[in-house]
């Protein structure tokens, strides 16, 4: 992304430089193919082989019990859409990016602004506190949280106790273990989110927020009307980030429950990696994989196109 | 000049290092060193890869020519795939241990070679006679001895005596059929309000297939033919058997529907259920962890006492020299040893594969002190090999997914079990 912003600057640079100055703007241009390229390179043989590679594989059956690749076309993504346990997963991620993207974004943005009140020297802690679960790595965290979650001497049965609800078997229920999961993910992720809005936050300038004090506007309406528009691009920027660690979720899965009880926390990534590490079925796991690149993909085009819509970009 | 100079450095270096080469290879010649790689797993609680390295080191300074740089690679499933990818790039470890169901996917993948000959000579030929017979079931097929039962265990049923005697049970007396366990776990069972504060009994999840096949050999019946090739898991014995599952968890609710391998053990330690089943390999972390006195039962019966064994076996790959797989087996060979079988045991709790390893001066002092550790090697008597197939850890996937949906109550028992015979009938057909 970084890279083709400079691509443009130096164009613009170029352009006004004036005439006499076109050569050196085309030898420039080659310059900066040359620059890029190493990181092209990179690119090229570390993703970009590999996906192509991968749904070349889909077309094979390639497993355990056959260690010599046979040609079958389609047939892997046939047996996918016939096999209920993946429509389930694609369900399973679905619910996991609905419960967990809003409720993260709106706690992100919500503490961000909290945190960037004027609250003294209590604020630098405020917001180391708000970032910790970010810090800990991700394994770590899901090992307390199995803990946390424990139904008989677990903290989260204990304090909901507290406000009358009752006790949950949390990840050993089919019905409750997939929102524990969201609810763990949103603690871990908030504070990054936080963290991204903060610096959003800071960018706003204070002269409008004065205009609109001086015109009388509330708190309320210096939100929608200053804040939320201006964070467009960094809601965005979020949002995107957002959906794709959504369809990325493994390591809580992996460590919090294994994808059950009956699969209803079996979510895409893991039912890849069982597919070709745990069955050893290479042929499906490609197929597998290449679907959700598609898949991502598609949505990613998706929120571009319905939010590149009204998201006001300084400047443009 | 300065290019004339760098030159004479380039050639000066290339010599230099040239010159090391002969030299190494001269080092290496005599008494040539034998390094091997063993990847091992951890399949339960304890502190088991320093007891593993602990006795690797020891063979290593017994025999100067071979040295065993022992791997852990995680629990059972993991091991396994990392074996598996090792290989797959054909650089496999050159000795592991992976769990006895994998025996036919090993096959499929042309990763072991059968160890025969190695067990013909061993010990003037009474070596492998010497391995209880309910262990040495797994390593066989197509007639030949493929690996060595190593960690070596059957399920047991665990029981807290003072929450029994709480209960107004005989704290002496543990379940010994179908019927008396359930009853027993309904007076055990504990609540407040709509809240269960203790369970009467835990079949503990994970490897609650594994559980499954001893209740169904404790109802008479098998679910998949030792040579792998036929299923029978829609059997009336197995159907009655999933249905006194969804009696205890769903109907009477006095055990919890799901749980994790890792995660119940504790949970017995802090007495939230009264019974466990697990595996014998977890007594020496119960002995060290729990503030209360509990027994080792027998698996209750229904037609009879049954229980299938468990655990995992040593194997010596396929695709490595000839003197790596005799030193590998000189490894095995040391391993499996009455006397080291017998040091494996209590330091782990798994049951020793040998038969003359309880004779062992140390083990006999060992089981004076503690009878507990022999209730596993007593049930051998009523268990027989572990289902095995290609592709198990797809079978095993079918089958938890169906017990975990029936004892939720979602699907009826015959119709889980019906579903799990198709679906494994394509897998192994496949």
């Amino acid at each position: 992304m970084s890279n083709s912003t400079a691509v443009v600057n130096l164009e613009g640079v170029a352009s006004r430089a004036g005439p006499g100055a076109a050569t050196w703007g085309s030898r420039c241009r080659g310059g900066t193919y040359l620059y890029l390229a190493p990181a092209l390179v990179f690119l090229v043989v570390f993703t970009y082989y590999p996906m192509g590679f991968s749904a070349y594989l889909s077309l094979f059956q390639w497993n355990v019990l056959t260690p010599e690749k046979v040609f079958v076309g389609l047939e892997n993504y046939l047996t996918l859409w016939r096999q209920p346990l993946f429509w389930l997963v694609l369900r399973n991620n679905l619910f996991y990016a609905l419960g967990a993207i809003p409720a993260t974004m709106v706690l992100g943005l919500f503490l961000a602004i909290l945190v960037n009140q004027k609250l003294g020297a209590a604020r630098g802690i405020y917001r180391a506190a708000l970032f910790y679960p970010t810090m800990i790595p991700m394994v770590a965290a899901a090992m307390l949280w199995v803990w946390i979650f424990n139904p008989g001497i677990g903290l989260f049965n204990y304090y909901t106790g507290f406000l009358g609800l009752p006790r949950l078997d949390w990840l050993y229920d089919r019905h409750w273990a997939l929102p524990a999961i969201i609810i763990m993910s949103i603690w871990k992720n908030f504070g990054y989110y936080m963290l991204i809005y903060l610096a959003a936050l800071q960018g706003i300038p204070g002269e409008l927020y004065e205009a609109a004090g001086l015109e009388g506007a509330g708190a309320w309406a210096r939100f929608w009307s200053i804040t939320f528009p201006l964070l467009g691009p960094t809601s965005l920027f979020v949002f995107v980030v957002a959906i794709i660690s959504s369809f990325q979720v493994f390591d809580q899965v992996f460590v919090m429950t294994q994808g059950g009880p009956a699969d209803q926390t079996n979510v895409l990534i893991f039912y890849i990696y069982q597919n070709a590490f745990r069955f050893w079925d290479l042929g499906m796991g490609a197929a597998l994989t290449t679907v959700f690149i598609c898949l991502l993909l598609v949505l990613i085009a998706l929120v571009f196109r319905a939010v590149g819509r009204w998201v006001y970009y300084e400047g443009e | 000049m300065h290019l004339r100079s760098a030159m004479w450095l380039t050639v000066a270096v290339l010599l230099a290092f040239a010159a090391t080469l002969p030299l190494a290879a001269a080092a290496e010649a005599p008494g040539k060193l034998i390094r091997l790689t063993f990847y091992y797993p951890v399949g339960v609680a304890g502190p088991l890869a320093k007891v593993i390295g602990e006795m690797a080191d020891r063979f290593n300074k017994e025999h100067p020519g071979i040295e065993v740089v022992p791997v852990y690679s995680g629990d059972y499933d993991p091991t396994l795939q990392k074996v598996q990818t090792a290989v797959m790039a054909g650089n496999p470890p050159d000795v592991f241990i992976v769990e006895i169901s994998e025996l036919p996917t090993l096959l499929a993948m042309n990763a072991v070679i059968p160890l025969d000959d190695y067990v013909r000579k061993a010990e003037g030929g009474k070596y492998w006679e010497d391995f209880f017979p309910a262990f040495r079931e797994n390593s066989t097929l197509r007639g030949k001895i493929w690996w060595i039962p190593f960690q070596r265990s059957t399920p047991v049923l665990y029981w807290n005596k003072d929450l029994f005697k709480k209960a107004g049970l005989d704290r002496e007396k543990p379940p010994q059929s179908w019927a008396e366990l359930k009853d027993m776990a309904k007076k055990l069972t504990v609540r407040e309000g709509g809240d269960t504060k203790q369970w009467g009994v835990t079949i503990s999840g994970g490897w609650n297939d594994w559980l499954f096949e001893a209740f169904v050999r404790q109802n008479g019946s098998w679910l998949i033919s030792p040579d792998g090739t036929r299923v029978n898991f829609a059997s009336k014995e197995a159907v009655e058997a999933l249905d006194f599952w969804v009696d205890l968890m769903h109907r009477d609710k006095v055990g919890p529907p799901h749980s994790t391998w890792g995660s119940t053990p504790p949970d017995f330690v802090a007495q939230q259920t009264a019974m466990l089943y697990h595996s014998t390999g977890i007594l020496t972390f119960l002995r060290n962890s729990a503030k209360f006195d509990f027994g080792v039962a027998f698996m209750p019966k229904s037609k009879s006492f049954g229980a299938e064994v468990g655990g995992g076996n040593l194997a010596i790959a396929r695709k490595i020299p000839k003197e790596r797989q005799d030193a590998a087996w000189k490894f095995i060979e040391w391993m499996t040893s009455g006397e080291n079988a017998a040091h494996w045991s209590v330091a782990s709790g798994y049951v020793a594969t040998r038969q003359s390893s309880y004779n062992v001066p140390a083990m006999k002092e060992f089981l004076a002190k503690d009878a507990r550790y022999l209730v596993a090697r007593d049930q051998l008597k009523y268990a027989s090999g572990k289902m095995m197939a290609p592709n198990f850890q797809k079978i095993r996937e079918i089958l938890k997914k169906q017990l975990d949906d029936a004892v939720d109550g979602k699907v009826p028992p015959q119709e889980a079990l019906a579903s799990v015979q198709t679906q494994v009938e394509i897998v192994i057909k496949r």
